[in-house]
């Protein structure tokens, strides 16, 4: 028999078709429908300059929109050969890092809502509040932040911020513990998250799978690793897990705060003086950037012709992420209720994926309706 | 009696179905942070049902895609009377940053469904939100209801 689940779904968010194909009450087979929010971002930056191209970079995604317009601004950057000063590359490091918070939380919220934990949903929702909060005030905003700029950030922050960023930070470290342990601790919903939608390294690697649960798979890649400003100023390893289903998924995600919480404790004890802009000059060029968003990888392609975007291509976790919860976590699963959380487990946002759409050219027709 | 009873509670009960319709999830994000305990949607009687069938008010969020043009109308086909259709965001009235030529929007989502109200913010924020809800439903909810009814008891003179 087969299930459909969605488009409309409170789970899930975001629209997106999952077709459960079911012996009883076991999910042996998933398949997903993709193309509800193609937007065509990428073919609207064409003939465009990076001062209108870095709004839309910043709404591809709602959640993790920061990290995509640093990735855009870096890109650029990387071509001009001018980078960010070093009190700008820190201040991206803070809210970098806040954002990466609030996005495990949600994803972490967003399962226990699948699960039917209303109690944890809450509490995570809840201690999710301090972050955004402390994005607010660094930034101005909640969610589309408008903050960066080529060659640095808009606006620089005083020593009342970062106390009050502080603050924030404690609250967190003092209930996420507690959290924590609701969650390893409890009985039933170890029955529900241990050994259910198994992954293993080999399928993690063949299906390409990036970020926390890549990291759950045993897949020891953390493009924070390779980033200059991490690299050569800031303590940081990696963290990973090598059991590969629901709970340590997201207790990946969960291990991950914490370490959050001191880089951005680092990054503000070693925050350096002087400029937070520097111009930028972009020429015509091709250049490529890597980045660690909430999700994973994100890598930006782009080729500029003079001040002009000639041509970007954006290549987004959730995409590789969504894949690989199909093909390998999604066959043999108890019950339909895990299915979706399972579902829920690998952290998915279509608004990411959702970058291609074949198109006959004469008819302005779709020739593959639901690609990616 | 019975009319001045279903109003009570019209107004004190609201079931929204949040429908997103190809946004960027930024104003999905802050509906769901509209569930936190620091703001709870639910003290207000405000609850968020999956089904749009079980629904009253319909949250709209994105500017709207294509696969969206004709599931929306079934979508608002699909809620039963009365019904309200609450715009979230910039994108679901304007189209906002994708509505320019090399886009694959069919903004404003006004095209498709009648759209009763609308809080404008990219996103807007949590309070906004649960302000524009409460300013707009329990009374439109109300005076639609009987809108409808005057119009059924038209139909059954004629």
């Amino acid at each position: 028999m087969i299930v459909p689940i969605g488009p409309v779904h409170p789970g899930l968010k975001e629209p997106l078709r999952l077709k459960l194909e079911t012996q009883g009450e076991r999910v042996v087979k998933a398949e997903i429908d993709y193309g509800y929010v193609h937007r065509g971002i990428e073919k609207i930056m064409e003939g465009k300059t990076w001062q209108k191209c870095i709004y839309l970079a910043e709404r591809i995604c709602g959640i993790c929109s920061y990290e995509h317009t640093q990735s855009f601004a870096e890109v650029l950057e990387h071509m001009a050969g001018v980078y960010a000063p070093p009190r700008a590359q820190f201040l991206r490091v803070i809210t970098n890092e806040l954002d990466r918070i609030q996005s495990h939380y949600l994803a972490n919220s967003t399962f226990f809502k699948c699960l039917d934990h209303e109690l944890l949903f809450m509490k995570v929702l809840e201690l999710r509040e301090y972050a955004m909060d402390s994005i607010e005030l660094l930034t101005g905003n909640r969610v589309n932040m408008g903050w960066n700029v080529l060659g640095g950030v808009r606006m620089d922050a005083n020593e009342e911020h970062f106390n009050a960023i502080l603050e924030n930070l404690k609250v967190i470290e003092e209930n996420h513990d507690r959290i924590v342990e609701l969650f390893s601790e409890g009985s039933v919903l170890a029955l529900r998250t241990k050994g259910v939608g198994e992954m293993t390294r080999e399928e993690a690697l063949k299906g390409r799978a990036v970020g926390p649960i890549g990291r759950a798979s045993g897949l020891k890649h953390d493009c924070r690793e390779f980033h200059p400003t991490y690299r050569d100023h800031l303590d940081f390893s990696p963290i990973w897990r090598k059991e590969g289903d629901n709970y340590a998924r997201v207790m990946n995600r969960f291990d991950e705060i914490p370490q959050s919480i001191d880089l951005i404790k680092q990054a503000i004890d070693n925050m350096p003086k002087g400029d937070i802009r520097v111009p930028v000059e972009v020429n015509t060029g091709y250049s490529e950037w890597v980045n660690e968003a909430p999700r994973g990888e994100v890598k930006y392609m782009c080729e500029t012709n003079g001040n002009l975007i000639k041509h970007i291509s954006i290549r987004t976790p959730s995409i590789t992420n969504i894949d690989s919860c199909a093909k390998y976590m999604l066959t043999n699963v108890p019950t339909v209720a895990d299915a979706v959380a399972t579902y829920a487990s690998c952290d998915p946002c279509i608004a990411c994926a959702e970058r291609v759409q074949v198109l006959n050219r004469d008819t302005n027709e779709k020739i593959v309706k639901d690609m990616f | 009696m019975l009319d001045r009873l279903k109003d009570i509670v019209r107004k004190t009960s609201i079931n929204v179905c949040i429908v997103n319709c190809g946004g960027c999830n930024g104003c999905d994000v802050e509906l769901v942070a509209c569930l936190s305990p620091r703001y709870d949607l639910e003290q207000y009687g405000i609850y968020l049902q999956n089904n749009p069938r079980d629904a009253d008010i319909i949250l709209l969020t994105g500017p709207v895609t294509e696969q969206w043009e004709d599931k929306l109308r079934r979508i608002y086909a699909k809620t039963p009377e009365p019904k309200l259709v609450l715009a979230v965001g910039n994108c679901p009235q304007t189209g906002s940053v994708f509505a320019q030529e090399g886009g694959r929007v069919s903004a404003p989502a006004s095209n498709f469904i009648p759209i009763d109200g609308a809080v404008s913010g990219c996103p807007p924020s949590p309070p906004e939100i649960i302000n524009a809800i409460l300013n707009v439903a329990p009374d439109a909810m109300v005076a639609k209801s009987h809108e409808n009814k005057k119009i059924k008891d038209d139909e059954d003179e004629v």
